[in-house]
């Protein structure tokens, strides 16, 4: 999969890396809602039958889905972008961190650097101040270089410590998306 | 028929089976009919319960997983009974106590007490096996079909406004532990786990 970039040295994917790491780690239950930049990793992991696919309606149903699945004995990450983060902050509060149930979060960052919509602004800009004030471990992916160890800290700190951990793909890492 | 009697008669059905309960009513009811180590009782995060118990499903396929809930829950997380319908676990039951009020802030009437139809609702989320019953008689009827038969499977239970102030330990860790050392003790867990 890994395609040579323009110094013809062969380079991995942000996507790939992050989908390699959900398998390491045996997270096998992924609940998302769709996403332009995530896209790429959820159609991976959708045709892999390693993984147990969830397509919400919401991002806050993915909080007790992840939940209710850690519950059973499945590691979970809920994928979404960061204006679907609001939407699940008190079912956060009431469920995985009140009952300390780890699973991964990961952030598609709208609003920040090279967007075009300026009502993605707000929430976007507010989101890993919102992730601190809830006191979620958030972790910003910015360089392909430190990608894969950022990852896989990150997953081994999540479930390590039973507490959810986010990741926000930034939009340095990803190209974020176009208008 | 009394919340607290349709809540029995679920209780003296299950044997194996994990019961998702949502916060306030249903949790109080549910450790008032008895309380064993394979209740999870939720303390907040309300219109939750429904999708704890789809991961739940998702993840101990070999065994019923029940969602007990109230209806000013289920219409708080309508989205998530489009899910429930769409991703279709076989092993689960949502039972849905409707007393058409917030019982717990005052008796705050909602959408059910007049129009909202759960049952039309959650039929046409695609969910299986929907029916309401208002007496034990039909409603034991119910469970027995919804606990037998492939799901997702969604009973109304139509009941009074009882309450109860019976409440489950208020230490969320300590829950988590018992009920999922109770899983693992009765089960075994996800087939496809190592």
């Amino acid at each position: 999969m890994a395609s040579p970039n323009a110094d013809g040295i062969p380079q991995t994917s942000w996507w790939e890396i992050v989908y390699e790491s959900l398998k390491a780690h045996e997270v096998r239950l992924v609940a998302h809602v769709p996403d332009q930049v995530l896209a790429p990793l959820v159609r991976e992991i959708e045709a892999d039958p390693f993984f147990e696919v969830v397509r919400l309606t919401r991002e806050e149903e993915g909080v007790g889905v992840l939940s209710g699945g850690y519950l059973g004995g499945l590691r979970g990450a809920l994928l979404m972008q960061s204006s679907g983060l609001g939407n699940c902050f008190n079912a956060l509060g009431g469920l995985p961190l009140a009952y300390q149930i780890p699973f991964l979060i990961v952030i598609s960052q709208r609003g920040r650097l090279g967007e075009f919509n300026p009502s993605q602004v707000p929430m976007g800009r507010a989101t890993p101040r919102l992730l601190e004030a809830i006191g979620i471990e958030t972790v910003s992916l910015e360089r392909q270089a430190e990608l894969a160890e950022q990852v896989d800290q990150a997953a081994r700190t999540c479930f390590a410590t039973s507490g959810p951990v986010a990741l926000i793909i930034s939009t340095l890492l990803s190209g974020g998306k176009r208008g | 028929m009394d919340s607290i009697e349709a809540v029995r008669l679920l209780r003296e059905r299950l044997s194996d089976e994990p019961v998702v309960a949502s916060l306030g009513t249903p949790a109080f009811l549910l450790y008032s009919a008895g309380d064993r180590p394979l209740n999870f009782y939720m303390w907040a995060a309300m219109g939750m319960a429904s999708s704890v118990g789809l991961g739940l499903a998702i993840a101990q396929p070999s065994r019923r997983v029940v969602v007990l809930d109230g209806d000013g829950a289920a219409l708080m997380n309508l989205g998530g009974m489009v899910t429930v319908g769409w991703r279709a676990p076989p092993n689960l039951v949502w039972m849905v106590l409707e007393n058409g009020v917030f019982l717990e802030t005052g008796g705050q009437p909602i959408a059910t007490s007049e129009r909202a139809d759960l049952v039309a609702i959650a039929r046409g989320a695609g969910l299986l096996n929907v029916a309401s019953a208002d007496n034990p008689a039909d409603l034991g009827a119910l469970l027995d079909h919804a606990l037998a038969e492939p799901g997702p499977s969604l009973v109304v239970a139509r009941v009074g406004p009882d309450a109860s102030r019976d409440l489950p330990p208020l230490d969320p860790v300590r829950l988590k532990h018992r009920f999922m050392e109770e899983l693992s003790r009765t089960g075994h867990g996800h087939e496809s786990s190592p």
